[in-house]
């Protein structure tokens, strides 16, 4: 718990008055578009739930870049009961130190909840996977505040009949595929600003670009620092 | 100037009883209580608590003087074995204050060891401590309060050699170290029956007129030598710091061991906790002394019939802080079903590395904190979830995928690089299992129907497995996402063994 001023003021989420906007970190996604659209990159200090419509459309190579990020920053990415085992040899392609993966199966739901939380607490990045019965409400919500208190980024992926339900996650995503490397990102929330935007993304081996950071807002990135992905 | 030594002497006059005190319930500890020891052929009085000497009870009185001057007195009988263990603890407490330590009884003195005299003690040459407790005194401060904390009584004595600091080890703790004139004054004038000699000789000194070690120290060495006997001349060489004084230094152990015993038993995991915290406190006193850190410690919990219970706990990265060590525990504690009542909890650790340097720091860097927090997670997670429950991907050299991706306990981390470059596009997921696809139509079915965009790509595992032949195609449904299939050049059979995400 925050017990003075100042902790309650370095967090993210307290609203101050006089600011007009809140001042938010982000860590590049590694594309172009998703950044501005994003307003800087994936937000840290919040958990972000993903929802493919199907596993397999390219929901995973949206976040290489971030896991990447981290992994270069000795930091641990915690793979917490992924629907199939991450093949090695991409992994490593994409220049992914394979030991600061970790991938955790739990037994029911509440090792699922815990070793969550743990990991968001112990400030790795948590890509966690929803099992069937999806996660109840209270227990997203405490997951959030842990990724509010503790500063990092934490991702959830969940079934598209998530969609329907309430999410205490400060962004949403509804990733659809087009076609093939072509996924259609629908923001069904994001903190501050309207949903419903929606951006198609290119992805694959072939046409991925530099990320060209002159072209993003500058303010962004001032409070975190920004390495370049060259993917 | 020649540095003089400076030797403490510590006498625990109460050890028999606060090895024992510890087991005993809170009730029966605020009784009258006595230690009996068994001194020729008669059952004496060896020490007792306060509340008994408030009775008017002393040492090396009989149990019948004893019983009739209090009748409710608790009579417990003397355990060597568990005096040693906390002796040898004290000396791990000493240690942390000075590196010479040296234990009374692997001392050349009293090798005939009986135990009924009762010098449970330990010497410290702190003369080498000066700076690092920016004085005496307050090195003595500090180990005064050490062992208060433990519940330790403790009196001392200050010589310039071990022999004369145990002559002159006085009734209470001296927190004050004397100038040097006025520890001689103290010894020249010491009693000289307090020296551990013989009765003859003793009777022979009062016949010579000789009251104290002045005394005795005056007298010319050439007739002293022809009156007594050589272990005398080789004492009173070493009051006089002629002659060294030698004893083996006491060394930590190899491996650590401690036990606590709870003869009631202990019931419910709450009250284990207690006891747990207090010998992870010991072994974090060891590892200090040692300066270095533990890879593994093992529990026992021993009930009283029946088969004891082990826990072990593997730390991911190297540890020396009980608190840790006992958030450890208590997770894995809660998966352990335990026997019904506990009598004895014993704690083991004998795997080691030495402490890397500038652990005692506070972080310096951000980079050492966030390694140590991923050790940390890593440990929480195997203790709660068990360690089948994680996993690390790692690479082999292998051509077959299921084989040059496999998942490994973490910590086992083998460096292999990719040295080959990836010629087709490769999935982020691998099936574990590849999953059969079916023909409908000669089209491919795999939840839904299935078009080739590209392939094949030959990929041979070891050639005398005919079964291992496989070609590789990339497939793609009607949604986009992309499949990776492999059909068996053998059996013509299709399967999909990834996705690629």
């Amino acid at each position: 718990m925050p017990n003075n001023i100042a902790t309650v003021l370095s967090r993210q989420d307290t609203w101050r008055g006089r600011s007009q906007r809140l001042p938010r970190r982000t860590i590049t996604t590694g594309h172009n578009n998703l950044d501005l659209l994003l307003q800087g990159g994936w937000p840290i200090s919040v958990l972000t739930e993903l929802m493919p419509q199907q596993s397999g459309i390219g929901e995973l190579s949206l976040l290489l870049p971030t896991i990447k990020y981290y992994a270069d920053n000795n930091q641990l990415c915690v793979w917490l009961d992924p629907p199939y085992q991450p093949y090695a040899p991409r992994l490593a392609a994409a220049d992914i130190a394979l030991d600061k993966l970790l991938v955790v199966r739990s037994k029911n739901h509440a090792e699922w909840l815990w070793a969550a939380e743990q990991s968001i607490r112990s400030g790795a990045l948590l890509l966690a996977w929803t099992k069937q019965p999806p996660p109840r409400y209270a227990d997203l919500r405490k997951l959030q505040l842990a990724a509010a208190d503790n500063g990092n980024a934490a991702f959830l992926f969940s079934a598209p009949s998530a969609m329907s339900a309430p999410s205490p996650a400060a962004l949403r995503l509804e990733l659809q595929s087009l076609e093939i490397n072509q996924l259609l990102l629908n923001v069904r929330k994001q903190r501050g600003v309207a949903g419903g935007a929606q951006l198609q993304l290119s992805l694959g081996e072939a046409n991925t670009q530099r990320t060209n950071l002159a072209l993003l807002p500058a303010d962004r990135h001032r409070t975190y620092p920004v390495r370049q992905f060259n993917n | 100037m020649l540095k003089r030594d400076i030797w403490l002497y510590l006498h625990f006059p109460l050890l028999p009883l606060e090895a024992l005190l510890p087991q005993l319930p809170t009730e029966q500890a605020q009784k009258p209580i006595a230690i009996i020891n068994l001194q020729k052929n008669i059952q004496r009085v060896l020490c007792c608590n306060t509340q008994a000497a408030a009775w008017g009870i002393e040492p090396d009185l009989s149990i019948s003087t004893a019983l009739a001057l209090c009748p409710e007195l608790e009579l417990l009988s003397r355990q060597i074995e568990q005096e040693q263990q906390l002796l040898q603890q004290l000396a791990l407490v000493a240690y942390s204050f000075s590196p010479v330590v040296i234990l009374t009884d692997s001392g050349s003195l009293n090798h005939s060891s009986v135990p009924s005299n009762h010098s449970s003690g330990l010497w410290l040459e702190i003369s080498g401590c000066y700076k690092l407790f920016k004085g005496y005194d307050a090195l003595l401060r500090e180990l005064d309060y050490r062992l208060r904390s433990q519940s330790i009584t403790a009196v001392n004595g200050i010589g310039q050699n071990p022999l004369a600091a145990k002559l002159l080890c006085g009734p209470d703790f001296e927190t004050q170290l004397p100038d040097q004139t006025e520890i001689q004054r103290r010894l020249l004038n010491a009693d000289l029956s307090l020296l551990e000699i013989n009765r003859k000789q003793q009777q022979s000194f009062k016949q010579l007129g000789l009251n104290t070690v002045g005394d005795l120290l005056a007298l010319p060495r050439s007739a002293l030598s022809r009156r007594f006997n050589a272990e005398l001349m080789l004492t009173i060489a070493q009051l006089n710091n002629e002659k060294p004084f030698n004893a083996p230094r006491f060394q930590p152990a190899n491996s650590f061991r401690d036990l606590i015993q709870n003869p009631q038993g202990i019931f419910n995991k709450e009250s284990l906790l207690f006891p747990m915290k207090t010998l992870l406190q010991h072994l974090c006193q060891y590892l200090m002394a040692r300066q270095c850190h533990c890879r593994e410690i093992e529990w026992h919990f021993e009930p009283l019939i029946g088969e004891s219970q082990k826990m072990q706990i593997q730390l991911s990265g190297s540890q020396n802080n009980w608190s840790t060590l006992l958030m450890l525990s208590r997770l894995q504690l809660e998966r352990l079903e335990l026997p019904r009542s506990i009598e004895q909890i014993i704690l083991y650790a004998d795997q080691f590395i030495e402490a890397p340097m500038g652990v005692f720091n506070l972080d310096l860097f951000d980079n050492q904190k966030t390694a140590q927090q991923s050790c940390e997670l890593i440990d929480s997670l195997n203790a709660r979830l068990g360690i089948d429950a994680l996993s690390q991907p790692i690479l082999n050299q292998d051509y077959l995928p299921e084989q040059a991706s496999t998942l490994a306990t973490p910590g086992k981390h083998s460096n292999t690089s990719l040295n080959k470059k990836l010629k087709a596009p490769q999935p982020l997921w691998l099936l574990t299992d590849p999953a059969p696809v079916h023909l409908r139509n000669k089209k491919l079915y795999w939840r839904q129907p299935l078009t080739i965009i590209s392939g094949p790509e030959r990929l041979c595992g070891n050639w005398w497995q005919a079964e291992q032949q496989r070609d590789y195609y990339l497939a793609c449904d009607s949604n986009g996402a992309r499949y990776w299939l492999f059909r068996e050049t053998s059996s013509q059979r299709w399967f999909v063994h990834g996705l690629f995400s």
